[in-house]
């Protein structure tokens, strides 16, 4: 019934159901919960977890010197699609930025929104939190900005959203709240005044949690910008980050629109599989889903792909055989990999995406537009 | 009283990661809610096998599912959250508005035996007022329209002699408010070669679970879980207009009551679109339509999204020649059933349903389609558009089709 039946709704999950989709393609998309990105920062690192270049991604993921080209295009396909969806993302692969997260720590990270600004050297920074978001302490982020940024001259100030709560605040919650402007003001004036009390003059960044406006983000950050004179950067941290959830948004949005159909709600229980090719899924909601190929995009170890057992990995999705890599021993004609969904070599500590989902989603895009199976570490013999 | 130590160990594999307060219609709009995570596993992890804790806040909970449909662990978010209301109402007690809003089928047959009457009055200022004085249903809010001539009138077939045979549940809002979705299923069903039958039924307690009122709604449950499972076992297939029906019949009877009757059941029930669109595998689906040259936004209501079935209506709909419909892609109406009726939440259903009809104008189709009645009620007093439900339009074009031949064929 399908041309593809894509599986996960992470983002693997969703650009590769846009990008099929786009090319004219009848897509599916099976998923249990909403996938990885609801808690992450929104932000796409090289290798997740260290500071890297592209070199060590290439080295570590097993990439040939191909992929340095097509990352580019990636990069591209994927800039275009986020700036289409109204949350546009920039970066470059060679040239990473540091920018700072919730707990004042700094990272490198290759693809980011327009929320997000790098860190400077020197000069003089404001890091603002809110009273009511108890998950970002700004003395604490400053503590630890200090430690790798000791020229910069660091102020900090805690400023009210003035709204009351009866769980506690996330900062998403406070990202909802920014979306009404007299909120948005009321948070400005207060900043104005304490900077009026401290006397601060121009600093060139203001740090934030990543909370600044939901659907409104474009206008908080501009109202931000032109009335405290500088440069404005979220800092994510602990989840939900608006950052993050932002981009899942419009990207199933994106996707609906585009015709997707969303099997929610439900998990892949068994697979028929026959002459090496899988010929139907099975769901926890009694049906069963045909099509002609199938795209693994269930996060792997972290997203629930795979679990890690007494006697080794298991494979969650189709109930195939998997090596001590985390691998397919022996992956179905029409079944396709991507993302962290590739085995335990593109994955550590703890965390997924970065650049590689991006890469790995475009590689099997291209791949499969020219019918040929390029790339993808799957067919690759460790 | 009751079990509050009902048995749901799903709460174990709960990250506490947020997905579920993230995605929650009620926790976007509103700081007073506490949101799924906190009252659903939080909550159950904390008094599980211990003494009960009432929270109050449940009361902001519209068991829409989105938190199900969100959790990447599969915790039965929506289930421990049920729980908790019913817990909350059984303690605090229930308003009788609640009662009254909870018991749609009891309203729908004293409504719609004075239908006239009820509908003049309703659309009455000094009587809204009254009623939001006293019962505490704000003045403003639309009322779904009552018939006299209502289906369980006009339709009294209990079984079918063909081949296929469908028995069909109808729900209260298609038997009471909206008689002319149950005729265009019937008419669907008739040009697939299907008669249909109406079994006993009650109503399938959608709106008592989202009041607290488990012990009722289960024992609607259970009438209908034995009242159907009469037509399975004689290979019926149960097939139902309603998407919140279909929910609890493929969701909430298994989890609330876990009997191998509900398993049994849900492994026979489909939504009508779905129904088609199994036909329609099978070979078996009519296929000529008329052309139809509508543009249409669908709107999907969250109890089709969290039945896990992809999307059957756009599936269909889109054989239909000319027809052209795209998914508007919102979130919740708002209106989540009974929840949009109270006075104290009226705000934030409006709040909810400011997105949704956002998206439907920014589609600005020819009008909306959606199978839900109370989405229809929150889409009619929100957007400008008419609002039908697939079966609507699938019968018109069949229809249409027969009279086109019938006209062409020379006599």
């Amino acid at each position: 019934m399908y041309d593809e039946i894509i599986v996960g709704q992470g983002l693997t999950g969703l650009l590769t159901a846009i990008w099929s989709r786009e090319e004219g393609k009848q897509v599916a998309l099976v998923s249990t919960g909403l996938g990885k990105i609801f808690q992450s920062a929104g932000v796409l690192d090289i290798l997740p977890g260290e500071d890297s270049r592209f070199a060590d991604l290439m080295e570590k993921y097993k990439l040939n010197t191909c992929s340095r080209l097509t990352i580019y295009e990636a990069a591209k396909k994927y800039f275009q699609l986020t700036e289409r969806i109204g949350y546009p993302y920039q970066g470059n692969i060679e040239a990473p930025i540091t920018i700072i997260t919730g707990s004042g720590n700094l990272k490198e990270t290759a693809f980011y929104p327009d929320t997000i600004k790098p860190i400077p050297e020197q000069g003089h920074v404001v890091i603002v939190g809110f009273e009511e978001v108890v998950d970002f302490l700004p003395k604490y982020v400053k503590g630890n900005l200090q430690k790798s940024r000791p020229s910069l001259h660091v102020d900090t100030m805690t400023v009210s959203l003035g709204k009351g709560s009866s769980r506690t605040m996330s900062q998403l919650d406070a990202a909802h709240l920014l979306d009404q402007e007299k909120v948005c003001q009321h948070v400005l004036d207060q900043i104005k005044i304490k900077m009026a009390a401290k006397k601060i003059a121009k600093p060139e960044l203001f740090i934030f949690p990543a909370a600044l406006g939901f659907n409104k983000w474009r206008k908080v950050l501009e109202q931000a910008t032109i009335q405290l004179q500088a440069a404005i950067t979220e800092a994510p941290g602990m989840p939900p980050n608006a950052t993050a959830i932002r981009l899942h948004d419009k990207l199933k949005k994106e996707a609906i629109k585009l015709g997707v159909r969303f099997y929610e709600n439900t998990t892949i229980i068994g697979a028929k599989i026959e002459d090496n090719k899988v010929q139907a899924v099975i769901t926890s909601a009694n049906l069963e889903i045909k099509s002609e190929s199938y795209i693994i995009a269930a996060g792997g170890m972290l997203g629930g792909g795979i679990e890690k057992t007494a006697t080794g990995y298991k494979d969650k999705v189709l109930g195939l055989d998997l090596d001590h890599h985390g691998c397919y021993m022996s992956c179905p004609e029409n079944v396709w990999l991507v993302g962290a969904s590739n085995g335990m070599n593109v994955t550590q500590y703890g965390i997924t995406g970065g650049v590689y989902s991006i890469l790995s989603c475009y590689q099997t895009f291209t791949a499969r537009k020219q019918h040929m199976k390029l790339g993808g570490l799957q067919h690759a013999k460790l | 009283m009751q079990n509050y130590n009902f048995l749901d160990r799903s709460f174990d594999a709960c990250l506490k990661c947020h997905a579920c307060t993230a995605t929650c219609p009620v926790s976007n709009v509103s700081l007073e809610f506490g949101g799924p995570k906190h009252l659903g596993p939080e909550l159950k992890r904390l008094t599980d096998n211990q003494q009960v804790i009432d929270d109050k806040r449940i009361e902001l909970c519209t068991l829409c599912g989105n938190c199900d449909i969100s959790c990447p662990e599969n915790v039965h978010v929506s289930t421990l959250t049920a729980y908790a209301k019913a817990i909350h109402a059984d303690i605090e007690g229930t308003k009788l508005r609640d009662h009254v809003l909870s018991n749609a089928e009891l309203v729908g047959v004293a409504a719609s035996a004075f239908a006239p009457i009820t509908n003049a009055a309703m659309t009455m200022k000094p009587v809204r007022q009254v009623m939001q004085i006293v019962l505490g249903i704000p003045a403003e809010r639309k009322f779904p329209q009552y018939r006299f001539n209502n289906f369980k009138r006009k339709y009294r077939k209990t079984t079918s002699e063909t081949k296929r045979k469908v028995a069909y549940f109808v729900g209260c809002y298609a038997t009471y408010n909206a008689p002319e979705v149950a005729d265009s299923f019937v008419e669907v069903m008739k040009h697939n070669g299907i008669e249909v039958a109406v079994p006993k039924q009650k109503c399938c307690g959608v709106p008592m679970f989202a009041n607290g009122k488990m012990e009722q709604g289960l024992k609607n449950a259970k009438y209908n879980i034995e009242s159907l499972l009469e037509y399975t076992r004689q290979g019926y297939d149960i097939v139902l207009t309603c998407t919140s029906c279909t929910f609890a019949f493929k969701k909430e009877y298994i989890n609330y009551l876990q009997s191998a009757d509900a398993h049994e059941l849900a492994k026979h029930v489909y939504d009508a679109d779905e129904y088609l669109r199994m036909l329609k595998e099978a070979g078996e689906f009519n296929s000529n339509l008329a052309p139809m040259n509508d543009k249409a936004g669908y709107y999907a209501p969250c109890h089709m999204k969290g039945q896990g079935i992809g999307n059957p209506a756009m599936d269909i709909l889109g054989l239909i020649p000319g027809y052209e419909i795209q998914d508007v892609a919102a979130g919740c109406c708002g209106q989540c059933g009974t929840f949009g009726f109270k006075e104290e939440k009226y705000e934030i259903s409006m709040k909810i349903g400011k997105s949704m009809s956002e998206a439907i104008a920014d589609a600005d189709a020819d009008y909306t389609v959606t199978e839900c009645g109370m989405c229809r009620n929150q889409l009619e007093q929100l957007t400008t558009k008419n609002v039908k439900h697939p079966m609507q339009v699938l019968a018109q074009s069949y229809v249409k089709n027969l009279e086109e031949s019938v006209h062409a064929s020379p006599k």
